[in-house]
């Protein structure tokens, strides 16, 4: 059953995300608290946050593309709705 | 809103590995103890403190749903139906937050409070009807492999519509107030829309990364969120999560959630008496 396939893969990209991110924003804070090193710190800060709020739309992401290959169009189109709903979160935010 | 000093930032950190070990004793995640923190020990702005917590529900929910992969107890089709819901609510709310004063917020948060922990006290831990294994858990229902009871457990999803209601309005709360917003969802898919209490917190925390990170997203745009104060609260609710989890698995929680339910009626009189002032 792919729905396995989908579950193994939706786990991978949580743990990369997660992992990734706990390291950029544990060294972010280590430079700015104790060396004050403002640049990178301010740099690994924000990417550690774009990465675990990256982390949830990279499965949506993943989730789309395997309901597409398993041709389950209603939830290709359900998963859709929500990267775009999620879209719609991101234009709110820079307008 | 105290300036970022190392101190404030391990108090943050603390108080995050607090919050993250209470949130993964009683199951409800840890929001609804470090917003209430913020606001009323640390004197952040409403948004600022909603804006911490919604990063640190965005951690949790990757790394516990990481870590139940596999187990077939996070329901992926379910999750993504209700996340249409709860996604739109959640948009509605971060956008709402802009427009809404403190006291506002202060006093919903003081409603929400008091219902989760009405909601903790007496939430039925009750049984779901199990069909036969063999039976067809239909397009969005589910079956998983039960440790306890050493069966397989089916279930079929009823009444999708309260499901999604349910799921709306926590994506409303969780972005408006930066909790989770499981303890609406929760309760909903198992009292009414018969999923069963395990493998409906597991599909609520997993749909909770979304729901978090719509709203997340918005106050981070607007420069609410403040980087090296939400970077020490994640690392702080990740190590306090981890470590709730394994204590949880030889305590008995009962007494511990009187306690919290108490304290949560104190941060909910506390938020009506700052709303008010």
């Amino acid at each position: 059953m792919s729905d396995l396939r989908l579950e193994a893969a939706v786990g991978l990209v949580l743990r990369i995300g997660v992992a990734a991110s706990a390291v950029c924003l544990a060294a972010g804070l280590g430079l700015s608290m104790l060396l004050s090193a403002a640049g990178p710190a301010h740099f690994l800060l924000n990417a550690g946050l774009i990465i675990l709020m990256a982390t949830p739309v990279g499965r949506v992401v993943i989730s789309v593309g395997e309901y597409a290959l398993e041709r389950d169009w209603l939830f290709v189109v359900l998963t859709t709705i929500v990267l775009c709903e999620l879209a719609a979160g991101v234009f709110a935010a820079v307008r | 809103m105290p300036p970022v000093t190392a101190a404030i930032a391990l108090v943050i950190f603390g108080a995050g590995a607090l919050a993250g070990s209470l949130g993964a004793l009683l199951g409800i995640g840890g929001g609804v103890f470090l917003v209430p923190f913020l606001t009323l020990v640390l004197n952040f702005p409403f948004t600022a403190a909603a804006a911490i917590s919604l990063t640190t529900v965005i951690a949790t929910s990757s790394a516990v749903s990481a870590g139940r992969t596999g187990k077939h107890l996070i329901n992926l089709r379910l999750g993504m139906v209700l996340e249409v819901a709860t996604v739109a609510g959640s948009l509605l709310g971060a956008v709402t937050a802009q427009h809404l004063r403190q006291a506002t917020l202060e006093r919903v948060f003081g409603v929400v409070a008091a219902v989760v922990a009405v909601i903790m006290v007496t939430r039925m831990r009750r049984r779901n009807v199990m069909l036969d294994p063999a039976a067809d858990p239909g397009v969005l229902g589910g079956r998983y492999y039960e440790d306890e009871s050493s069966g397989t457990v089916t279930y079929r999803v009823r009444r999708l519509p309260i499901a999604l209601g349910a799921s709306f309005v926590a994506g409303n709360v969780s972005s408006l107030l930066g909790i989770g917003g499981g303890v609406i969802k929760v309760p909903a898919l198992n009292a009414w829309c018969g999923v069963p209490l395990r493998a409906a917190a597991a599909t609520s925390a997993f749909m909770i990364g979304v729901t978090a990170t719509s709203g997340a997203v918005v106050y981070y745009g607007h420069g609410q969120l403040n980087a090296p104060l939400a970077a020490a609260a994640v690392l702080g609710v990740q190590v306090g999560s981890w470590s709730g989890l394994r204590i949880g698995a030889r305590t008995q929680a009962k007494w511990l959630k009187l306690l919290m339910a108490v304290v949560l009626l104190i941060v909910s009189a506390l938020m009506f008496v700052r709303g008010n002032q």
